[in-house]
């Protein structure tokens, strides 16, 4: 055991004096992994707000429906009940014929289209809230067929084409996330293994030297991965520093521009374990484009 | 007819260098080492001598199994390079220290850091390490200096820099390649009574050079090559 102690500390103290012996070269590569990270972290903030802005509009996927005028207050609350009950909803809310008048007056432009009437031309309704796996244009069409057959349902609206462009647009964002994320992350993955194997030229001296003494496969190779992975976390944790850096100096700038996108809503940044799963991302790739840097090397 | 015509000159059934009919060729047709049978035994010391190209720094790089042989079987420590797997090469190199002319230091570490590479990869723990690393540069004399880096040597002391590195872990076998090729006159004897040292203490020594002077000075067992092959074998002047 003190054995293996002492082998796991000599290859420790290998890595440290690689990485300050190699300074220029070091620094380099976790520039290089800090570049690259900004990248890959700025595309995932930026799939991460989509992702989450188009949360948001699914939210207000719902189905109005209409109610039959002579329904009374009773009935519209069992029927109000009935539909509730139906699986995918999430709520049904009950809104009188008072209630959509009165809204209606507040929209713009209301209140003078509203004076002078005499009585109420607006029908009650239901407005049903989907649950968040209903919200897909096959599964709000089922849910609206389970209400249009109730008694008392005079007509629905679910505004399908509303619907089917937020699906497109959630489908469109998932799959230009997985490709642009691969490609961002191999041309990453690849431009840090090219970087590491400059760095290791500028070491051949010493591999040279380590394999005349008598020094394994594993001690020549375990220090550079070490020493690989350091660099990664580093260009890890500088790449979240700089990303949240431009986020906080950049967005107020911007911040008016993106409400007329997406509202009141602001766009957040990762959170605590998003951001060490990018610093754990930068470490696995530099211990990844170590090994690819070692790959073919004869001890 | 003996098989190993150096059994004269001390060499025994455990010898830790015996080369049997060795040629290396690098390209077709033509040799830097032809039909090479030598054992040198334990503790001996052995002088290759022969101009530039003769196959001195070839047969080096066979005994520490840098290259493999093209042709005939080496013993080296027992093991036979011919056949060695590559993961075997690291613990035979551990038993065999390696003095160059160009001394192969890291500038970037400290005289003692040099040294100290070949204790690390033996995993030896760091103060014991340290302390052995003192002792022997004690005995090469640079002690005071193992705070230095390499580059503020002068050739000599980068020398003995080598050698304590090729000593640290008390090689059974000792090669050298012209390991007095760059320094002055002074500074050879300095350099060669340190490797003769070794060879009293048991370690088997097989130095590469091509200065007659220094052959005649120390008056060991000489094996000439010339064009890859053995011309003549002999010692304190006297040839066969």
């Amino acid at each position: 055991m003190s054995r293996v102690l002492c082998v796991a500390g000599i290859l420790l103290r290998t890595a440290a004096r690689g990485l300050q012996g190699s300074l220029a070269t070091s620094v380099v590569a976790i520039l290089t992994i800090t570049v690259a990270l900004v990248l890959v972290g700025a595309f995932g903030l930026l799939v991460g707000n989509m992702q989450g802005l188009l949360d948001r509009f699914g939210e207000q996927v719902q189905i109005t429906v209409f109610l039959e005028t002579d329904l009374s207050p009773k009935a519209q609350e069992q029927l109000r009940v009935r539909v509730e009950a139906i699986e995918g909803v999430e709520s049904a809310a009950l809104v009188s014929r008072e209630l959509a008048l009165e809204r209606f007056r507040q929209s713009a432009g209301g209140a003078a289209l509203v004076e002078g009437l005499e009585e109420n031309p607006l029908p009650a309704s239901i407005e049903i809230a989907l649950t968040r796996d209903h919200r897909e244009p096959a599964e709000i069409s089922s849910v609206a067929n389970s209400v249009a057959v109730l008694p008392g349902v005079e007509e629905l609206s679910h505004g399908q084409e509303w619907v089917e462009a937020y699906s497109r647009a959630a489908s469109l964002v998932r799959t230009a996330a997985l490709t642009i994320g691969g490609v961002l992350g191999l041309a990453a993955l690849l431009i840090v293994a090219n970087t590491i194997r400059l760095a290791l030229y500028a070491r051949e001296d010493e591999l040279e030297i380590l394999a005349l003494v008598g020094a394994s496969r594993s001690f020549i190779r375990i220090p550079f991965l070490l020493e690989g992975t350091a660099q990664g976390a580093l260009g890890g944790a500088a790449a979240v520093g700089l990303l949240y850096a431009g986020f906080s100096l950049f967005l107020p700038q911007v911040q008016y521009g993106l409400a007329l996108f997406i509202g009141n809503a602001s766009p957040r940044f990762f959170a605590v374990l998003e951001a060490g799963g990018l610093i754990a991302a930068g470490a696995g790739l530099g211990m990844l484009g170590s090994a690819l840097a070692l790959v073919g090397r004869r001890a | 007819m003996s098989l190993f015509r150096g059994r004269a000159h001390g060499a025994t059934g455990e010898s830790p260098v015996r080369t049997y009919h060795v040629s290396k060729s690098y390209i077709a047709g033509t040799y830097a080492l032809h039909d090479v049978t030598l054992e040198v035994g334990k503790g001996e010391f052995v002088f290759l001598t022969g101009p530039s190209g003769a196959g001195k720094t070839t047969l080096l790089k066979l005994l520490f199994a840098a290259q493999k042989p093209s042709e005939g079987q080496i013993l080296v420590l027992g093991r036979n390079i011919a056949r060695l797997r590559e993961s075997a090469i690291p613990p035979l190199r551990r038993r065999i220290g390696v003095v160059f002319q160009d001394f192969k230091l890291l500038n970037r570490r400290t005289v003692e850091e040099n040294v100290c590479m070949a204790l690390d990869v033996v995993g030896t723990p760091r103060r014991e390490a340290r302390a052995r690393v003192f002792a022997l540069l004690k005995q090469v004399g640079l002690q005071n200096r193992r705070f230095h880096h390499p580059m503020s040597l002068s050739g000599g002391e980068q020398q003995r820099l080598a050698i304590a590195r090729a000593l640290v872990n008390e090689p059974a076998l000792l090669l050298a390649d012209e390991p007095t090729g760059n320094l002055d006159p002074d500074l050879t004897l300095e350099i060669m009574d340190l490797i003769a040292g070794a060879a009293t203490r048991g370690t088997t020594v097989i130095v590469a050079t091509h200065d007659m002077s220094l052959v005649e000075r120390y008056g060991k067992r000489v094996v000439h090559l010339e064009g890859g092959r053995i011309q003549s074998e002999g010692s304190e002047g006297r040839w066969r």
